[in-house]
This record gives C-alpha cells, sequence and structure tokens, in this order.
C-alpha cells in the first residue's frame, strides 16, 4: 500500500462521522432515542390538554373542543399543509401572509360585497385559489429560476402580496356579503363548522401528496441530501417549483377560509399568519434542516399551537402573552430538533 | 499568471470594477428622473425631507449591515425599534434623559439574545430572530396592554435633541445619523471587529481556523444590530412624541432593501456601511418620490419587494452556497 | 462490454487524463490502481456520466455513446457506488433503491408502495442482505448500507438491457475485515450477473478480487496486467515509478532538533477515534504521522488544532497543560495550522493578502486600538518579500493567486502570529513539482528556525522524505515510532507493516 490516500473519502468519512456513530452500534439505542423523538410533539400535546383542563374544567366541552380548538385551528392547518413540504426541502415560505392577502381580496371583491358590483358566487374563491396557485409557482420560478435562497425569494413576494392586497382594497375594509361565502363560517355539517371540514379536507389531501405520490418521495430526497438526491436523478428544479406552487394552493385555501371567518378582508387580515405557520411546523416536530417530519407532525404542531392559544383564553391570559409564547416555543423546538455534528456553519 | 486570467475576460472584468458604483449611478438616474418628471423635486426642502426619512431608515440598516456582512440577516429590527420606543415612553416620565440610553440599553441586550439563540442554540439567522421578534412583539404589546404610549410634555421638551434643529437649519436626525454612519464606517475599517466580521462573512470556515471566535463575533454583530434598531426606534418615537409597538412594523422590508440595493451581498462578506448609505438614499428617494409623483403608498411595497428580489439576484455571490434552499 | 478509447480530460492547466484507454469485458472484474491524484476518481466520474471528457470516446457493446448524466449512463447499464455513500439516510431502504425510478410503480399518479417494497426485497436478495426494506437507511451500519448500494446498482438490471457494469469507489476504505470478505462473496457470486470496475488503494485486496489490473499513473495508463501474473510490490513500482533522489526532500539540511520540548501529548484520546497518542515534538522537529483512512491521524491533527477537543489524556505546550478546545485557544497557544482544504479553511479567499497575514493576530498592525493600514501593508510587504510570494501588491485579493502562493500566505500569518508550533495537514496537496520543492525548502527553513512541526501528507515518500520522526498509527492508536535521521531514513515497506 504505497499511498496513504486520504482524499475526498478522509474528508467525507470525518465530517459524516457524527452522524455515523448514531448509526453503528446496533441500531436499538438510536432507534428507541429516534421514536422518542417521534412521539414527543404528541406527548407535549395530550400534557397541554391535561394541564389546562385541570386548571379549567370547560376546555373538555364539546363546545369549546368545536369552536375554540378546532374552528380556531382551521386556517393555521391548511397553512401548515403548504408550509411542511416547503420545510421538508430544508427551504421556507415566508410569503403566505402576502399571498394570503391577495386571496381574501380577491374573494371579498369578486363576491357579494359593500365595495364594488360584483356577484361571482364560487368563481370568486376559484380564482382566489387559483391566483394565489399562480403566486406560489411564482414564488417557485424566483428561487429556482433566478437562483436566490427561498427565504429572500419569498420574502420579495410576501411584501409584493401585501401592497397588492393593500392596493386593491384601497387601504380600508371590504365586508363580504355573499351569504355561501359566509356560511364556509358559521353553517355545520355533522356538527362541525366547514371550516374544519375543509381543513381535514386540506390535509387529507397533504397527506395523500406526502405519502403516495413520487412528489412527496422526492421531497424528503431533497431534505435529506439535495446533492445525492440530483446525483440520482430526481428533478429537482421541477419539485422545488411545484413544492411552491402547492404551498400557494394552500395558501389560497385558507385565504378563502380567513375572508370567510372574519366577514371581511382588510389590512390586517394576514397578520401573524407566518408566524403561527413556522411555529405550528417546528413545533410538530418538522426540522427546519429537512428531511424529516411531515405533515401529521404539523397536525400535532397546529393543535399544539391551537390548544394552548385557547387554554390561555380560557385561564384569562393576556393575549399579548401568546406572541412571546410562539417566539419561545419555535426556539425551543427548533434548538431541540438540531442534529448534533451538522454543519459548523450556520447562517 | 492571475493577471492574465483576468486580462483575458476585459468585459467581465471591467463589469466587476463597475458594480460597486451602480447603486450611486441609480441615485443620480433617480434623482435626475424624478425631477424631469416633476420639476421642483431636486430642492432644498424635498432634500431635507428624503434625508430625513433617510436618517432613520438608514441607522435601521446601518446594524442590519453587520449582520448581512457575516452571511446572516435579522428579522427582528423592526421588533427591537417598536419595542425601545415603548421602553423610551414608559420610563421617560419616571428617569428622564436616561429613558433614552436605557432604550437604547434595552435594543442591545435584545439583540445580543438573539444573538445567543442563533449561534448557541444553532438556529438559523433568520428563525432565531423571527422569533425573538416574536418575542419582544409580544413584550412591546404586554408594557402598555396593546396601547400607544403619547409622551407628556415634559417628555417633549426632552427630545427636543432629537426633533430640533441646532445647526444650519439641519434636523438633528441627519446630524445623528452621519454621526452614527461615521462610527459605523470607523467600527468596520478600523477595528477588530469590523475586520473579522468581514473575514467571518467571506470565509467562515478559514476565519475559524485562523483562530477567530467566530461566536463572539456573531453575538457582538447582532448586539449591535438590536443597539441601532433600538436608536431607530428611539428617534421615530422622539418625532411622533409617542411610543407604539407596531412603531415600526413596516421598516422591515425597505431596511433589508437599503442593505442590499446598496450592494451588500446577502451571501456575506461583500459590502460597508457606505454602500447602505447609498442604499437607504435610493429607498428613501424612492418612497418619497412615488409619493410626490402620486404613486399610492401601499404600491410602494409592491416596488420594494421586487426591488429587492431583483438586488439580491445581482448581489449574491452564488459560488459560496452549493445548494441553494 | 464496456471500452474507453484514448479519453483526455483537464482542468485549467491541470491534465488529470491523458488518452487514457481500457477496457471490462462481461464478468469481468477489473482492478484500477493508482497514487492519489493519478486520475482513477476523474475516470470514475466519466465513467459514471458526472463529468464529460475533453477528448476520446466511450463505447458499449461496441457502440458509441455519450454519458451526459447519471441518468444516461444508467440506460447504458452503468452504475457507481460512490465512496461517499449515496444513500439519503432519512429515507428507508426501499425508497433509496428506487429512488427516481418510481415511474414503474406508479398508476395514476399514486405509488403502489407494497409493489415498491417486495420489489426492493428481490433485489436485497441478491446482495444476500437481510434487512426490512422499510427501515431507514440511517439505521444500517456501514457495511449493510454498502450492500444496499450494491442492490441498488443492480435494480438497473430491469431497466435496461444493456449489460451491467458497476463501479465501485474504494468500496472497502470503510468496512471492517469480515464485511470486506462478504463484499468479495458477492461480487464473485454477481459476476454471473454484472462486471466490476474496483478502485481501491488497498492492493493486495485488488489483487484478489480482480481478473485483470490497470495501473495509471499521472493521468495515462501505464500497465495492463492479469492479475494472478502480478504482486503487491509490482504494482507498486509501477504506480510510483519515479526515481528521487534524497536531495529532493532536502536532506542534507536535516539538522539534529535541539532538546527543548514544545509540544507533548500524554495519553491523549478522543472517544471512539484514537487512544492514548503519546509524542513529544521538540524544538526544530519535524514529526510526521502516518496511517491510513480511519488510522485516527487526521482526527488528531484536528485535535490538535482545538477543531475535535480531547476526551482523555492531555497536551503540554511548553511544559504546560493545555485545553484546546477551540482553534482560537490553539492560536493563543502558539499554534499554527495549515490546512488540507486551501480554499475554504486555509485562506479567506476574498480578503486581501494583507488582511490575510494579520488576521490571527491582528495586535501587530493595530495603534492606539484600531487598525493602522500602513504598518498593516508594511507587514504583508515584509512577508511578501522574505517569502517571494508572487503577488501585484499586499492589496491583492487571495483568490487570484496561485496555490503555492497561497500557501506561502497562510504560513506568513502564522509567522506573524509567532506561531512556534505548525500543524501542516497535506501541505503540498494539489501543487505541482515546483511548488512543492519550495515548500520543502520552507519547511527546512522553519525548522532550523526552532519551530517544531507536526506533518502529515499524501504519500510516504514525503513523510519519510521530511521528518526527524514518523508516528505509525493504526486502528486509532500508535502501533510505531520511527527514527528518521538524515542519512538513516526507514523504508516504505517497514511503515506499512504497521498501517494494515
Amino acid at each position: 500500500m504505497p499511498t496513504l490516500e486520504t482524499t475526498r473519502a478522509a474528508a467525507g468519512a470525518v465530517a459524516r462521522r457524527p452522524a455515523d456513530a448514531d448509526a453503528r452500534p446496533p441500531a436499538r439505542r438510536y432507534r428507541w432515542r429516534g421514536r422518542l423523538a417521534e412521539v414527543a410533539p404528541l406527548i407535549v400535546l395530550v400534557a397541554l390538554c391535561l394541564c389546562i383542563g385541570a386548571l379549567s374544567p370547560a376546555f373538555f366541552s364539546v363546545r369549546n373542543a368545536i369552536w375554540g380548538v378546532g374552528n380556531q385551528a382551521a386556517i393555521p392547518l391548511i397553512l401548515a399543509m403548504g408550509a411542511t413540504p416547503i420545510i421538508v426541502m430544508g427551504s421556507i415560505d415566508l410569503s403566505v401572509e402576502g399571498v394570503l392577502s391577495v386571496g381574501a381580496m380577491i374573494v371579498v371583491l369578486l363576491c357579494t360585497n359593500d365595495s364594488n358590483a360584483h356577484d361571482l358566487g364560487w368563481w370568486g374563491p376559484l380564482l382566489a385559489v387559483t391566483a394565489c396557485t399562480g403566486l406560489g409557482l411564482v414564488n417557485g420560478l424566483v428561487h429556482v429560476g433566478l437562483r436566490i435562497p427561498s427565504f429572500m425569494a419569498t420574502l420579495g413576494l410576501w411584501f409584493v402580496g401585501l401592497g397588492i392586497g393593500t392596493v386593491a382594497l384601497g387601504g380600508s375594509a371590504v365586508r363580504v356579503l355573499d351569504p355561501r361565502i359566509r356560511a364556509v363560517a358559521f353553517e355545520r355539517v355533522l356538527t362541525f363548522p366547514m371550516a374544519v371540514w375543509i381543513a381535514t379536507a386540506a390535509f387529507l389531501l397533504a397527506l395523500l401528496l406526502e405519502r403516495r405520490t413520487r412528489f412527496g418521495r422526492y421531497i424528503y430526497a431533497i431534505g435529506g441530501g439535495e446533492d445525492i438526491a440530483l446525483l440520482s436523478g430526481v428533478p429537482v428544479k421541477r419539485v422545488r417549483i411545484l413544492a411552491f406552487t402547492v404551498a400557494g394552493f394552500f395558501t389560497g385555501l385558507a385565504a378563502v377560509v380567513a375572508a370567510a371567518q372574519l366577514g371581511q378582508a382588510n389590512t390586517t387580515i394576514a397578520d401573524g399568519r407566518l408566524f403561527t405557520t413556522v411555529t405550528a411546523v417546528v413545533v410538530g416536530g418538522t426540522a427546519l434542516t429537512g428531511g424529516s417530519g411531515g405533515v401529521v407532525n404539523s397536525l400535532i404542531g397546529v393543535l399544539i399551537v391551537a390548544v394552548l392559544a385557547n387554554g390561555m383564553v380560557l385561564l384569562g391570559i393576556s393575549p399579548y402573552v401568546h406572541e412571546a409564547v410562539q417566539g419561545l416555543m419555535i426556539i425551543a423546538a427548533v434548538a431541540l430538533s438540531i442534529r448534533r455534528g451538522g454543519s459548523l456553519v450556520i447562517k | 499568471m492571475a493577471r492574465s486570467a483576468a486580462a483575458g475576460i476585459p468585459v467581465t472584468d471591467a463589469m466587476e470594477r463597475l458594480r460597486p458604483f451602480a447603486p450611486l449611478l441609480l441615485l443620480l438616474v433617480l434623482v435626475v428622473g424624478i425631477d424631469v418628471a416633476e420639476p421642483g423635486f431636486a430642492s432644498l426642502t424635498t432634500l431635507s425631507v428624503v434625508l430625513s426619512d433617510a436618517s432613520i431608515l438608514f441607522i435601521l440598516s446601518a446594524g442590519m449591515t453587520f449582520v448581512i456582512m457575516l452571511g446572516g440577516i435579522d428579522l427582528s429590527v423592526q421588533a427591537a425599534a417598536s419595542f425601545a420606543s415603548m421602553v423610551l415612553a414608559i420610563l421617560l416620565p419616571s428617569i428622564g434623559y436616561a429613558a433614552f440610553p436605557a432604550a437604547v440599553l434595552a435594543g442591545l441586550v435584545a439583540g445580543l439574545v438573539s444573538g445567543v439563540v442563533h449561534v448557541k442554540l444553532r438556529i438559523s439567522s433568520f428563525i432565531a430572530t423571527l422569533a425573538t421578534a416574536g418575542i419582544m412583539t409580544g413584550l412591546s404589546l404586554l408594557s402598555a396592554d396593546g396601547r400607544t404610549v403619547a409622551f407628556l410634555d415634559a417628555g417633549r421638551d426632552q427630545s427636543q435633541w432629537i426633533t430640533g434643529a441646532w445647526l444650519f437649519d439641519i434636523p438633528n436626525v441627519i446630524l445623528i445619523a452621519a454621526l452614527v454612519a461615521g462610527f459605523g464606517m470607523v467600527l468596520q475599517r478600523y477595528t477588530r471587529f469590523g475586520r473579522y466580521s468581514t473575514a467571518i462573512g467571506a470565509g467562515e470556515p478559514a476565519a475559524r481556523a485562523a483562530g477567530i471566535s467566530v461566536d463572539r463575533y456573531k453575538i457582538l454583530a447582532f448586539g449591535l444590530s438590536g443597539a441601532f434598531a433600538a436608536l431607530a426606534g428611539v428617534l421615530l418615537a422622539a418625532r411622533l412624541s409617542s411610543g407604539s409597538p407596531e412603531l415600526a412594523n413596516q421598516l422591515l422590508l425597505p431596511t433589508i432593501a437599503a442593505v442590499v440595493v446598496g450592494g451588500t451581498a446577502i451571501t456575506g462578506g461583500v459590502g460597508n456601511i457606505g454602500r447602505t448609505v447609498v442604499g437607504a438614499l435610493i429607498v428613501s428617494i424612492v418612497r418619497i418620490g412615488m409619493t410626490f409623483v402620486g404613486v399610492d403608498i401601499f404600491a410602494q411595497q409592491i416596488v420594494f419587494g421586487a426591488a429587492l428580489v431583483l438586488a439580491v439576484c445581482v448581489t449574491i455571490d452564488r459560488s459560496k452556497i452549493a445548494i441553494i434552499k | 462490454m464496456l471500452k474507453v478509447d484514448g479519453v483526455s480530460k483537464s482542468f485549467g492547466s491541470v491534465r488529470a487524463l491523458r488518452d487514457v484507454s481500457l477496457e471490462i469485458r462481461r464478468n469481468e472484474v477489473v482492478g484500477l490502481v493508482g497514487e492519489n491524484g493519478a486520475g482513477k476518481s476523474t475516470l470514475m466520474r466519466i465513467l459514471s456520466g458526472t463529468m464529460r471528457p475533453d477528448a476520446g470516446e466511450l463505447s458499449v457493446d461496441g457502440r458509441r455513446v455519450v454519458l451526459s448524466d447519471t441518468r444516461r449512463a444508467n440506460e447504458h447499464g452503468i452504475a457507481m457506488v460512490f465512496q461517499e455513500q449515496s444513500l439519503l439516510l432519512n429515507m428507508s431502504v426501499a425508497e433509496n433503491i428506487h429512488l427516481a425510478q418510481e415511474k414503474q410503480f406508479t398508476r395514476l399518479g399514486l405509488l403502489a408502495r407494497r409493489r415498491m417494497i417486495e420489489a426492493a426485497r428481490v433485489h436485497l436478495a441478491k446482495v444476500g442482505l437481510e434487512v426490512d426494506p422499510t427501515v431507514k437507511a440511517g439505521e444500517l451500519n456501514f457495511a449493510a448500507r454498502q450492500m444496499v448500494e450494491l442492490a441498488k446498482a443492480l435494480a438497473l438490471e430491469e431497466r435496461t438491457d444493456a449489460p451491467l457494469t458497476i463501479l465501485l469507489d474504494e468500496p472497502t476504505s470503510v468496512l471492517e475485515a469480515k464485511d470486506i470478505d462478504v463484499l468479495f462473496a458477492r461480487m464473485r457470486s454477481l459476476k454471473s450477473r454484472a462486471s466490476f470496475l474496483f478502485v481501491s488503494h488497498r492492493l493486495d485486496e485488488v489483487l484478489a478480487i480482480s481478473d485483470r489490473v490497470y495501473v495509471m499513473k499521472d493521468g495515462m495508463v501505464v500497465a495492463e496486467r492479469a492479475s494472478d501474473a502480478s504482486t503487491v510490490p509490482d504494482l507498486h513500482a509501477m504506480m510510483v515509478g519515479r526515481d528521487l533522489h534524497s536531495e529532493y526532500y532536502r536532506e542534507a539540511r536535516q539538522a539534529p532538533p535541539q532538546g527543548h520540548v514544545l509540544l507533548e501529548a500524554r495519553g491523549l484520546s478522543v472517544q471512539g477515534i484514537f487512544r492514548d497518542v503519546d509524542f513529544a515534538l521538540r524544538r526544530g522537529e519535524v514529526l510526521g504521522i502516518a496511517g491510513v483512512i480511519g488510522s485516527g491521524r487526521e482526527e488528531l491533527t484536528r485535535t490538535l488544532f482545538g477543531f475535535l477537543p480531547q476526551t482523555a489524556g492531555s497536551l503540554h505546550v511548553d511544559g504546560a497543560a493545555t485545553m484546546l478546545r477551540s482553534p482560537s485557544e490553539a492560536v493563543a497557544a502558539g499554534i499554527g495550522y495549515i490546512p488540507r482544504e486551501r480554499r475554504t479553511e486555509g485562506l479567506v479567499m476574498d480578503l486581501s493578502v494583507a488582511a490575510n497575514v494579520t488576521l490571527a493576530k491582528l495586535d501587530v498592525a493595530m495603534s492606539h486600538g484600531l487598525i493602522a493600514h500602513a504598518r498593516e501593508r508594511a507587514i504583508a510587504a515584509d512577508w511578501i518579500r522574505r517569502l517571494s510570494i508572487r503577488t501585484p501588491s499586499s492589496a491583492q485579493v487571495c483568490r487570484n493567486l496561485s496555490g503555492g502562493n497561497q500557501q506561502k500566505i497562510v504560513l506568513a500569518r502564522w509567522m506573524t502570529a509567532r506561531s512556534h508550533i505548525l500543524i501542516l495537514d497535506h501541505p503540498t496537496r494539489g501543487l505541482d513539482v515546483g511548488a512543492k520543492e519550495e515548500v520543502y525548502d520552507l519547511i527546512r527553513d522553519l525548522s532550523a528556525e526552532g519551530i517544531g512541526i507536526i506533518l502529515t501528507s499524501d504519500t510516504l515518500e514525503e513523510t519519510i522524505g521530511l521528518c526527524h520522526t514518523i508516528l505509525v498509527m493504526r486502528d486509532g492508536a500508535i502501533t510505531a515510532r520511527f527514527d528518521a535521521a538524515a542519512g538513516a531514513k526507514p523504508t516504505q515497506v517497514a511503515l506499512l507493516e504497521h498501517m494494515v
């Protein structure tokens, strides 16, 4: 053996050592720890419910479960369905607030409202969802086509969207009067509000995409190692663009429900949505580094955030505390989910 | 050999040389363009308005510049500014002038916390600061139950040093911004912090291998960003004679835009405070110019969003990121 | 039959491959050996479709093929098992085997998961690996992952009519002895299904598994031999084939070190990587560490510079016990590091020469707490002159300089920081012969000034030529210690005995 080859193999071996140290010993301990990490969000959710229930018995009433938690969780859940695949890829979509305000604006202005004479009925929501899907596509094209990191590309569209939404509304609030739209918020089907059903449908659709399509597979492949995915022949660019488009679609859906629940579109309809969405996805156990987690995690994450918010209301805690608590939750969840021994450079 | 290689591609070389001056050129074109469209724009009065507007934006962006130079981003500057305005408004009646440094100190501490969260918990900076922004906004809202806190008459008097114009009728805000710019330039060019933060942004592994305490300088940069943001919040509060939890909410985008449009790359290592001065002027001129020409202020966000993406696209160094996420 | 005909490839002025021709016949295992930089990796990349040749042709069964990407290479029956394992650890074994090939399992846009798992089971059976296809790849050990990669390559059978050729790039470097036996047994039994091109630096293994061996040197195929007619020393001679006199390494300038101990390790260990390392580095001594991949020597050098903190034992700098938790602490203790990855870790490429020279100890260029740019330039100019660094000025950005000059700037930085212990991690990697000789001169200069040097190198020749003392590591422990005084140098074979 004449050469002391230490080329890329050595670099690779050294860099990968920490992960491999986990994998190498017979996997029992690793698995056990992995499993625990997987169910941790569920444990948190159950514990949270029990604590709040113990302090405020009203929490466990059917009414509270449906209206206080379920109905409140609907929009965050729909948004999280779009954000999850993107985060699994290791990217981020900061544009939800912008896209959502465009969607809400379109619904309100095209259906019967107190500002203009349009009355397009169901075409309103349909066009809104289409427009939002288009904006998602723009996100993807800008990110992939111009090769800028997703957080910057979507940061741009965040504000473009807010601007469009606000300009079209003329800076004021416009009320939606179409009873069919309002029904989305208030009508009950089988004891649950329509919004909850829409959110459930969104969840099932996202689950199907994630588990049973090539798109779902490729998202995990990209998040797990984009270079390897590319080398294996995964159409990385197309998948990336598609993921942002799908996110646009779900955001559009959320915009329709938001306009219906609020009964209007205004400049603040989207405020705080991004923050809640990211918190929910991350708290559910989907790592921002990509490759793990999924929509089931996000469902649990959304419920954690919703239960906590509901609990704070029931316990009479100032709603202003909620935002601060969400911030702490993001930090805690991300810090706990970081893979040790990963890249030394974190930006 | 390096030289001949450069000489072999003279066109790109010339473009590389011109690139740092592009923002300055853009600034000139804008001023002339708007003046042609609406004569009377280039007057002393508008100049004063533009500079005052640019001053606060610049101070916000100055702190952000240090963070972006390091290759990170701070999405909490608007929250830090609002938070500082609340601290100021609440403390002013009880501790008087001491409330000003107290507010800036609050921003510094908040920034340091962001930095520690980012560096020590190993969370990427945009998520870490998104989270600390949430915490700061929560605290601001909580501090006065979500209300705006107006200054008392005494408070207005005490903020004369900001609102006044003591030298040749130049608003003091502009002078303060000039001081900040000078301070920033010295910091960047002549201090250990400036040199090391450039090195870290340009090549973090190499900086680490040269023995630089990368973590320490990163945290410091976020601290500075928080302090500068708080100073901007204090100036804004003084001009409006009140503190508000949503005071600076609309300023995050223009702040990032000012840094990036000035020519500082979000990939880090390339840029300086001087460029941010130009960037802040461009953003302010566009903002005021658009109002002057009659563009709806909400529509301006559309322009900024698009301009931001464009500027990022032009300045970014793609060789530095193997995989664009 | 896969045939390579007259393939050449250059990177800038470096000719990585020159008119390379070879062929892999059906049901044959072909070995490919050569020194680091001989062009093996470049050839593998061209064959796997990740790189295009500048000239020459590839053909499969007599028909000319163009391998523009991995997918196209697959279509022609060529699959690569990468040395940096290419499985996605977050995905299941079945998902990995079928990655980017899910189309055959798709109906109405939906994946038939059960069928995919069954198909994966079939491919795993070919390599005799009994694991549940739904288990995540990250839960398997190295050896099992390698088998999964092999199964992934064999899955190609069903998608192409072309004869299957599997490229194995250093597959044994991360495997234990018993796993290597298993791999070889599988390769032998799979020979009826596929041909293999086997690259390894362990010559005995190459001879054991392959039918024929190609030897590469300096980008050319210099020999083709039947395995049963060759021996390890034969191959070795053909690979090195260089006749160097001792003056190449400036042995005449090697003076015995002078007593005083600069750096001492006592029982130094990093859990799970290396253990009980003892050595003492004296003033002016060049201490070499030899060992193969996985011997722990790379990590040992990283530990000595604070990248990888020790978990047991102690380090003494100038007699005082020192704990190095980060590179900045190592620098403070007077240690400098010239990294193997010059482009990422050596220099901040976009900073000026002057800024890089003062990076480790900015104090020297400061007055009254501020950087004095004129003084900084003067310091840099001084080093540019003393080390004859070829740069237009000290304001030049380092990216535009040649590798040898960049290496000198790194050195100038540590001299500026007054480091008296230098760790040279493959200091001549990627340098041409002239630049290498300059580095050898510099090493002798430093040694003469009393600086202690710890050296790891790509070749044993270089280690033996430059060092006073050589430590040999194997499996995380020191197995031998050689005195390499000028004129009494140990042989490569003597070192090798303790390495593998």
